[in-house]
């Protein structure tokens, strides 16, 4: 059996390593920068395509050149304080957009509100620029209203109407809820474990390559014990950096609920991850073999996983949000089930791998 | 002739060597893994993701009500007792009872409603599209017309209007020039009500599908031509590129990790001692191993290309960025000690890059800040709208020079003593400035070394500009100054460094001065080259002048990059190597207030 003592020693010395060599900040740098990242993505898009975000731009008022003489739609653009609608021609409105002196040019054609046909409305933005984006997402909600209106004037002709349900009270503004919770939690909390994985290969594979496995083996250390050891210090350093992100979250005002449970979970799947690794690595021997198998098996584990219901990055989500259901210990338990196979695995791999 | 044939002979060993480690023992494997993959993405793609299934809780109290959200797995639905008043003691987020929708306080109840709004929204147009009357369940078509209007980044200080007034005033605006040529609307629908109905069939079905989206996106076609409903109305979602920048991206840069660990594998052992202790000139050793990898990579964009059937011209973007990551990949194969480091140095680096090819490309369409990132370019060729002779100059120059740059830094770095050192990455790179620097026109190295920097600086400052554009204006201002100054002076301290790793001249107070003034003209020469080539349009804006303060007289940024390259030299000076930090915060910080001073009008 391994020599726990052995093993220790050697987990001590490659956390030293890695501390010594600073690698484990780049770790660490690297991702926050992943956190920067999204937390660009979902201010500054979500800004981008929901000007409400922005609670200070309400006060902005923007200019639509109108032209042709539908009532309605005018009357809905001047009743929304965003907007101030002129009566325009064509040449002139079309003129003022190109100078940039109207935001939107409206043009809708003749059709009645009860003919037959749709009523069309040309709307005209200028190209390549974030305001239009931002304008044309205001004028939506106008044209949803006008399209609401038209469809109540047509409603006769419908078959069937759907079921209607309104909300009590509205929902102010986007919310990045779901984005939190359901990927950015997630993925934050697995980061460590992919680092950590590709970590064990290099840790094994570099014994190998630079030849110092021999010298290592002259010591009373088997084979085994210093896979193990190499293992146990690429486990211990999980808790750790996800403890941190748990922190980060909490201090950032994100309440995340059933702190133990998750850090289970992640410490558990990343144990399986961490073992596949280390069976490749110790079959393969060469780091540039063992880092492409690895990667292209860790994406064929985490698709699959996540095909199915109830998978441990789904519960990590329930956990956080604090739904979960009782079950979820029984998925751990099969996690822990599978690590422990896994760990028959890798020690089947290394004596198969010794004696050869 | 002789060197070609050099060159030859390295690339093909390379081959040998690369075929070598496909032994039988991996490839075997690696075509199985490869089926499966296909197979599990084609499984997963079936039976979708789930990662947020059960994440709300929803009560109601009639079984119609499942026609909305039956299909949805993020909802648990819950029938619901008729005399409920708290729906937050039962633990739900929302419930609907008779036609009205309730949902619990906090954001987890907003954030419930919302989803349940969009799949309300879904519903209705599944509803609507049934009708035999289409034109009454969708009685109004939207048609978007784009106004071209040219503005760039000069506009603020010409006094040009760069958007709409923010307060509209009541009498309608005059323009100088009445459009002449215009087509009212016909009011005729240019497909019959069939052909709508198909064609928003497939607008919802891609809404719907997750991955399938994705999987459309590179060949998709305009699904609705002109035409839209109003909720359909919404600008493409940006995060549609990303999936341009792993499909292209990720290829590459596995392929640059197979080059980064054949140089590695020189160093380790000290097995390339043969190959450096043989007549051939590193340059032809670096360039022969290196020809195979770069003509694998282009195979492999040739391929995606031909996959998607995108116009060939979408390569030529594509080959500063091949050669940005083969750089990259020889410095890192270069420095790294171990392979743990080699890893982490790696992941790091690309996730930068990928990064910096990203956040430009999201807004393609939107914004000339989108045209820094080649990938941009892409996009364009692939949706049709091709690009010119300048966007190719002004997406591509920074990729080319850097990664020039960094080869011929590497190849005069590529003998014995800085291959085998087992320096850290820090010292190593302090080593190599050490190299570049000559014993009799050191003078002139040092004017070398600064504009060398520019490139990366600006790569950098780009960085800022793309990642702190979002933000309200003074703040991103402010920060944009701060960052721009510290990389500014961090990258001028490196003409030091290389004097102290170099050994030679001597530190005196003489040559701190006259080092100072070196690299201030170097700096400023290599930036007023760089911006005269490619970037005037950024450059000259209230951004650029916040990034490369150079306008204006000209003795007057050469003081300022002196000075405070001095602030640098001065405290390495008096305390010692360990104290470049100390300096380069205190020449960040003069370079700063003197940002703020020119920029106070802008400012406060």
């Amino acid at each position: 059996m391994v020599n726990q003592r052995l093993v220790t020693a050697i987990a001590r010395k490659e956390i030293r390593g890695l501390t010594s060599e600073k690698t484990i900040i780049l770790a660490i740098l690297l991702q926050l920068f992943i956190a920067l990242f999204s937390s660009f993505l979902m201010v500054g898009l979500s800004a981008m395509y929901d000007p409400s975000v922005y609670g200070r731009i309400t006060g902005i008022q923007y200019g639509v050149g109108f032209v042709g003489n539908d009532t309605i739609l005018f009357d809905l653009f001047s009743r929304d304080p965003s907007f101030m609608p002129y009566r325009m021609d064509p040449g002139v409105a079309l003129g003022a957009l190109k100078e940039r002196q109207l935001a939107a040019v409206v043009w809708p054609s003749e059709d009645p509100p009860d003919g037959e046909d749709p009523v069309i409305v040309t709307l005209y933005t200028i190209s390549n620029d974030i305001q239009s984006t931002v304008i044309e997402v205001k004028i939506k909600d106008i044209l949803l209203e006008y399209e609401e209106i038209l469809r109540d004037i047509r409603k006769d002709r419908l078959d069937f109407r759907p079921v209607s349900v309104t909300p009590s009270r509205p929902v102010a503004q986007n919310s990045f809820y779901e984005f939190i919770y359901g990927l950015l939690i997630p993925m934050l909390l697995f980061m460590p474990a992919i680092i950590s994985a590709g970590l064990v290969i290099d840790l094994i594979t570099e014994e190998y390559q630079e030849q110092t496995l021999d010298t290592l083996r002259t010591t009373p250390a088997t084979l085994e014990d210093i896979v193990c050891g190499k293992i146990l210090a690429c486990i211990l350093i999980i808790p750790v950096q996800v403890a941190l992100w748990l922190v980060l979250l909490t201090i950032n005002g994100i309440q995340i609920a059933s702190l133990v449970e998750i850090l289970l979970h992640v410490v558990l799947a990343s144990t399986a991850l961490i073992l596949i690794a280390a069976t490749i690595a110790v079959y393969y021997r060469d780091r540039t073999k063992a880092q492409f198998i690895f990667s292209t098996a860790v994406i064929i584990v985490l698709l699959l996983i996540l095909a199915f219901p109830s998978n441990p990055i789904n519960l990590i989500v329930l956990l956080a949000v604090g739904v979960a259901p009782l079950y979820h210990w029984a998925v751990m338990a099969a996690s822990l089930a599978g690590s422990a196979i896994l760990v028959v695995i890798v020690k089947n791999m290394i004596r198969r791998v010794e004696y050869s | 002739m002789e060197a070609l044939s050099q060159l030859l002979t390295i690339a093909i060993w390379e081959i040998r060597r690369f075929q070598g480690t496909m032994t039988r023992d991996l490839l075997p494997v690696a075509i199985v893994l490869l089926v499966l993959l296909v197979g599990v993405s084609g499984f997963t793609a079936q039976k979708g993701i789930h990662l947020q299934d059960g994440i709300y809780r929803v009560g109601v109290d009639s079984q119609i009500y499942l026609d909305i959200i039956g299909g949805d797995p993020r909802y648990v639905v819950y029938s619901l007792p008729s005399d409920v008043t708290n729906i937050r003691s039962l633990g739900l987020d929302l419930a609907i009872r008779a036609g009205s929708l309730l949902r619990s306080n906090g954001e987890k109840g907003a954030a419930a409603q919302k989803s349940f709004e969009r799949d309300y929204q879904a519903y209705q147009d599944y509803i609507y599209r049934q009708q035999t009357d289409l034109f009454a369940a969708y009685p109004v078509w939207i048609d978007s017309e784009y106004i071209v209007s040219e503005l760039d980044f000069l506009a603020t200080q010409s006094g040009q209007q760069v958007a709409a007034p923010r307060t509209a005033s009541p009498t309608p605006p005059e323009p100088e020039k009445i459009e002449t040529d215009i087509i009212p609307p016909s009011g005729i629908i240019p497909a019959d009500m069939e052909q709508l109905r198909l064609q928003l069939e497939e607008e919802a079905a891609r809404g719907a599908d997750q991955l399938g989206r994705y999987t459309d996106l590179l060949s998709q076609q305009e699904a609705l031509g002109e035409l839209r409903v109003p909720s359909m109305l919404s600008p493409p979602l940006p995060f549609d590129t990303i999936i341009f920048i792993f499909v292209f991206i990720f290829p590459l840069y596995f392929t640059s990790q197979f080059f980064m660990m054949s140089i590695m594998n020189e160093r380790t052992l000290r097995q390339g001692e043969a190959l450096i202790a043989s007549p051939v000139r590193p340059v032809i050793l670096v360039l022969g191993k290196m020809l195979p990898y770069a003509i694998g990579m282009i195979l492999i964009v040739v391929a995606i290309l031909f996959t998607v059937k995108a116009d060939v011209l979408a390569i030529l973007p594509l080959i500063p960025v091949i050669l940005f990551f083969l750089s990259f990949a020889l410095f890192i194969g270069m420095v790294a000690r171990s392979y743990k480091e080699l890893s982490f140095i790696s992941i790091f680096f690309s996730t930068i890059a990928t990064s910096y090819l990203f956040f430009p490309s999201i807004f393609a369409n939107v914004h000339i800040v989108s045209l820094l990132s080649p990938v941009t370019l892409v996009v364009h060729v692939i949706d049709g709208t091709g690009y010119t002779l300048t966007d190719y100059i002004y997406s591509t120059t920074l990729f080319y020079l850097t990664s020039l740059i960094l080869f011929g830094v590497c190849i005069r770095n590529f003998h014995e003593e800085q291959l085998f050192t087992e320096k850290g990455l820090l010292d190593a790179l302090a080593l190599y400035l050490g190299a570049l620097i000559s014993n009799r026109y050191w003078y002139l190295s040092l004017i070398l070394i600064s504009m060398m920097t520019i490139p990366f600086v600006f790569m950098a400052q780009m960085m800022y500009l793309v990642l702190f554009f979002n933000l309200p204006m003074p703040y991103s201002l402010i920060l944009i100054m701060v960052l721009a100054a510290m990389t500014e002076e961090l990258v001028k301290a490196a003409g030091f460094v290389g004097l102290i790793s170099h050994r030679y001249p001597p530190l005196t107070w003489k040559i701190v001065i006259l080092a100072s003034l070196l690299i201030g003209f170097g700096f400023l020469l290599g930036e007023k080259l760089l911006l005269f080539v490619t970037i005037s349009q950024i450059a000259d804006s209230i951004f650029g002048a916040a990034l490369f303060m150079s306008l204006g007289l000209l003795w007057v940024p050469f003081l300022l990059h002196s000075g405070t390259v001095f602030c640098t030299g001065a405290v390495v000076k008096i305390w010692g190597k360990n104290a470049f930090p100390i300096g380069i915060t205190l020449a960040t910080v003069v370079h700063t207030l003197y940002n703020l001073y020119i920029l106070r009008g802008w400012v406060w």
